[in-house]
């Protein structure tokens, strides 16, 4: 942080609520956080941006006691503070809103307030009184909501107005929002930042965390940006405008970003027809060819993950036809798609993408793990001549083959998962979310490997949150929105405002236009 | 934005500590055992003899079957509690099946051959096993209910058909040959503990081996990966618990030719032994790591306990007791296996 940034500040005559100086934290093969300095004053909205993986929410979990730092120190309220559980940091006046709520949806308004701090009186709980304070609570956010009611009747933004209740009952100095309006309608987001600028009235803090770069600007007094784990810049919101933000955020060229090689298109080889899932995936159409990689944009929620799940066979489907090669073919489960020729690299690789305590060979060979077997056995030797292959062909980075996935880092991993998929020999590969969590270098290894693959033939499907990775990577781009297809973007004309306007439907797109487009 | 949730790391302080801690995981029910058997050796000089250390075998022989069948089921993360159930059931239809008389008076035999009764009862506590699987995935219940379910409903098989009574046998050549000894010099070994090792080595094999072996683990490791990958999750888990209906009802048969009586007490205790068996063995509760050999020095180690207690004049009744304590310290393991006590845990970066 340069000296001239410090002397910005919003409102000089307010104290500092929040010092962290130096934060340092590394996970194995990744600087998380390197030396990155952050305050908070009283009454202040500090929101705090950057792109996946800049170490935001690494940030966070250390100021809420998740995570242990390496180096630094943090000073809340004139006092050194050093929180080793999300409990302290609580009782200290740190309060964070997850983006997962973590309620009790069958409790009541009042339970789920007090929860953990139930008023008592002698052995038995003292309903009214915890009932009246309830109400007290949520008029002081101007909430007009019966706290007897199960939270479950909630719509998810008065669910999060009492997690911010919550907040409030537990005296809470400093409020973590993170992506606090991902789940919300537009109504909800304005009735949140009603209650934002209320909780500023209050003197209470808080630190806004968002993608949506608009909300940011509405929102907050100032922002500081980080990216790939360092502080770039803290300014006063009104000292900024979304392109120089833009600008700190990404802070480097793009094409080098992105090493993204031209590959002839070659035959469709995946047709989709009318897919629909639930209200979650309606009428969706498109094609992908050999050799393209089709990205796929859209807003968080937007159905783009359900999508690709449903062409995978992990979720079911209520109708619509696929097609390989022209022929139709019926998918009702994984293996129904792999024998297909597709391949799914999900956005959460630990969650379902590895088997971490398996070695690094077992999971690699875990999808062919048929070919290999002869007779009633595997064939050991020409298991681990699989493995090696993939080992040394995608340069992965483990002691043995034998190392455990979980002790692998996030870009090995990914290559692990990417082995795995590569050994069935797929016709079609889905990345959902190919980089997140990934540090830079290792970014650019996933992109060259996609290059590679498209080179061979293979028509690749790319889900991402990041429209510079999309707009990086992708020859053709679908943009979905509220389950249907809100257009196709051509490498040559795709721009962050157009997808932008398709995913939010700003400029609406005609269907018919969009599949003319894509034809 | 949730970049490396990393679990679990040790900062380079606690690296000694960490190898320390796998050392004592790979080698520490073995060493125990060995430990276990040295005080005895010293201290009991009644236990002395080989042929003390062979009755310990043939003790362990059939729960090292049952307990073998709960080691894949744990390993897929799941749990059997009908083992001892249907180490009664098996028991009680093979009983039936064979010449015998029923205590409560009355004859209900049939006549068959011994062997042909015992395929026709392993056949049934395969096909029990094959149809608790097939309802914990058709149906998507856990386990420990479904088999918790089973284990009444073989109990309660066994209770009818035997009238709350035993049906004893008459053993014949081929249960004989079973339950009998093979000499080996002045060594007398039993048949039981013999049958009992070739089912770990086929075991280990198909664990460590095969296809099946490796969807076992992995099942454990990450269901939803595992499925995501191509693996036919259902007919996996399928195939496990019809594995351990059968090794189950092999345990059931060599208790009742043993005791010559097919009776609903045969398999009392079997389940919490065999759980705690592969539990010390160093197979995590939640499935994906672990091992068969693990499991067999579990149920040693259990049975030295026992043996223990008797040759230092334990009185019997105070048994119980102290196999609860091995039970709660087991598992008691396996969490601090997995490093998951907070206040013994000095440091850490885990995931939220």
């Amino acid at each position: 942080m340069s000296q001239s940034d410090l002397n910005h500040t919003h409102s000089p005559e307010q104290p500092l609520l929040l010092e962290m100086r130096g934060i340092t934290i590394e996970f194995p093969g990744v600087l998380a956080l390197d030396n990155v300095n952050f305050d908070v004053r009283r009454g202040e909205v500090h929101a705090l941006v950057g792109e996946n993986g800049a170490g935001k929410s690494t940030l966070m979990k250390i100021l809420s006691g998740v995570y242990v730092r390496d180096s630094g120190e943090v000073i809340f309220k004139g006092q050194p503070v050093f929180f080793t559980t999300p409990r302290q940091a609580q009782l200290a006046g740190i309060t964070t809103i997850y983006q997962e709520l973590n309620q009790v949806a069958q409790m009541s308004v009042t339970e789920n307030i007090f929860l953990g701090s139930e008023i008592e009186r002698g052995l038995l709980v003292n309903w009214p009184e915890m009932h009246r304070q309830a109400r007290e609570l949520l008029a002081k956010l101007h909430l007009d909501i019966d706290p007897r009611q199960p939270l479950s009747r909630l719509g998810v933004g008065q669910q999060q107005m009492v997690e911010v209740a919550k907040a409030l009952h537990h005296r809470a100095d400093l409020i973590i929002m993170d992506e606090p309006t991902s789940a919300l309608s537009l109504r909800e987001i304005e009735d949140l930042f009603a209650i934002i600028r209320e909780l500023k009235a209050q003197g209470v803090s808080i630190i806004y965390i968002s993608h949506h770069l608009e909300e940011t600007f509405e929102v907050s007094d100032r922002i500081t940006v980080l990216r790939d784990g360092r502080h770039i810049t803290t300014q006063p919101t009104r000292a900024l405008n979304v392109d120089s933000l833009i600008r700190y955020m990404v802070g480097r060229d793009l094409s080098e970003k992105f090493p993204k090689e031209e590959v002839p298109r070659g035959r469709e080889v995946l047709r989709v027809e009318n897919l629909n899932q639930g209200d979650r995936l309606k009428d969706i159409s498109f094609s992908a060819y050999a050799g393209e990689v089709l990205g796929i944009a859209g807003l968080v929620g937007a159905g783009r993950t359900e999508l690709v799940r449903a062409i995978f066979g992990a979720d079911p489907i209520d109708s619509g036809q696929f097609y390989i090669d022209g022929s139709p073919v019926t998918i009702h489960n994984p293996r129904d798609a792999i024998r297909c020729g597709i391949g799914l690299l999900t956005e959460d690789r630990k969650q379902q993408g590895l088997i971490l305590k398996m070695s690094t060979r077992e999971n690699i060979t875990l999808t062919v793990l048929k070919q290999l077997t002869r007779g009633l056995f595997t064939n050991r030797r020409r298991e681990t001549a699989l493995a090696q292959q993939y080992i040394d062909s995608m340069a992965i980075k483990a002691s043995s083959q034998n190392q455990l996935a979980m002790n692998l880092s996030g870009g090995t991993q990914q290559k692990v998962v990417l082995s795995k998929w590569m050994a069935t020999e797929p016709r079609v590969l889905v990345f959902d979310e190919p980089t997140r969590g990934i540090d830079v270098g290792a970014k650019v290894e996933i992109y060259k490997l996609i290059n590679q693959l498209a080179r061979q033939g293979v028509a690749i499907l790319m889900v991402s949150s990041e429209l510079p990775e999309i707009l990086g990577m992708s020859d053709r781009i679908m943009v979905i929105r509220e389950g249907r297809i809100g257009g196709f973007l051509d490498r040559a004309e795709a721009t962050e405002e157009k997808i932008m306007e398709y995913a939010t439907g700003a400029n609406r797109v005609v269907p018919e236009a969009a599949s003319v487009m894509s034809a | 934005m949730s970049e490396s949730a990393v679990v679990n790391v040790q900062p380079s302080a606690n690296r000694a500590g960490k190898v320390l801690r796998q050392m004592i995981v790979a080698a520490g029910p073995l060493l125990v055992l060995m430990l276990m058997v040295l005080f005895l050796w010293v201290t009991a000089p009644a236990f002395r003899t080989p042929t003390s250390l062979l009755l310990i075998g043939l003790e362990a022989a059939a729960i090292g079957v049952v307990a073998a069948g709960q080691t894949f089921v744990i390993l897929t993360g799941g749990i059997d509690l009908s083992v001892e159930a249907m180490v009664s059931f098996s028991g009680v239809v093979a009983a039936i099946l064979i010449a015998g008389t029923n205590i409560a008076g009355g004859q209900i035999a049939f006549g068959i051959p011994a062997a042909a009764a015992i395929l026709i009862a392993l056949a049934a506590g395969t096909g029990v096993g094959l149809l608790q699987g097939l309802i914990i995935t058709a149906l998507n219940i856990n386990p420990f209910i479904v088999t918790l379910g089973f284990r009444s409903i073989l109990l309660g098989i066994s209770l009818v058909w035997t009238r709350g009574a035993g049906i004893n046998i008459q053993k014949d050549e081929f249960l004989s040959f079973l339950t009998g000894h093979i000499e080996l010099g002045s060594l007398r070994i039993p048949m039981p503990l013999i049958i009992a090792l070739i089912l770990y080595a086929i075991v280990w094999v198909t664990l460590r081996h095969t296809k099946l072996g490796r969807y076992t683990y992995a099942l454990g490791g990450n269901e939803t990966a595992a499925r995501l990958s191509g693996i036919n999750v259902g007919m996996t888990k399928i195939i496990i618990y019809g594995i351990s209906g059968l090794l189950a009802s092999i345990g059931g048969i060599l208790v009742m030719g043993r005791l010559q009586s097919g009776a609903y007490q045969n398999g009392t205790n079997m389940t919490l032994i065999s759980v705690a068996a592969v539990v010390i063995g160093g197979t995590a509760l939640s499935g994906g790591t672990g091992g068969i050999w693990g499991t067999l020095v579990g149920v040693f180690i259990i049975r030295v306990v026992e043996a223990g207690l008797v040759y230092l004049s334990v009185p019997s009744n105070a048994k119980e007791i102290v196999i609860g304590a091995i039970i709660v310290l087991a598992v008691a393991l396996d969490v601090l296996r997995r490093g998951d006590i907070p206040w013994l845990r000095i440091r850490r970066k885990s995931s939220a």
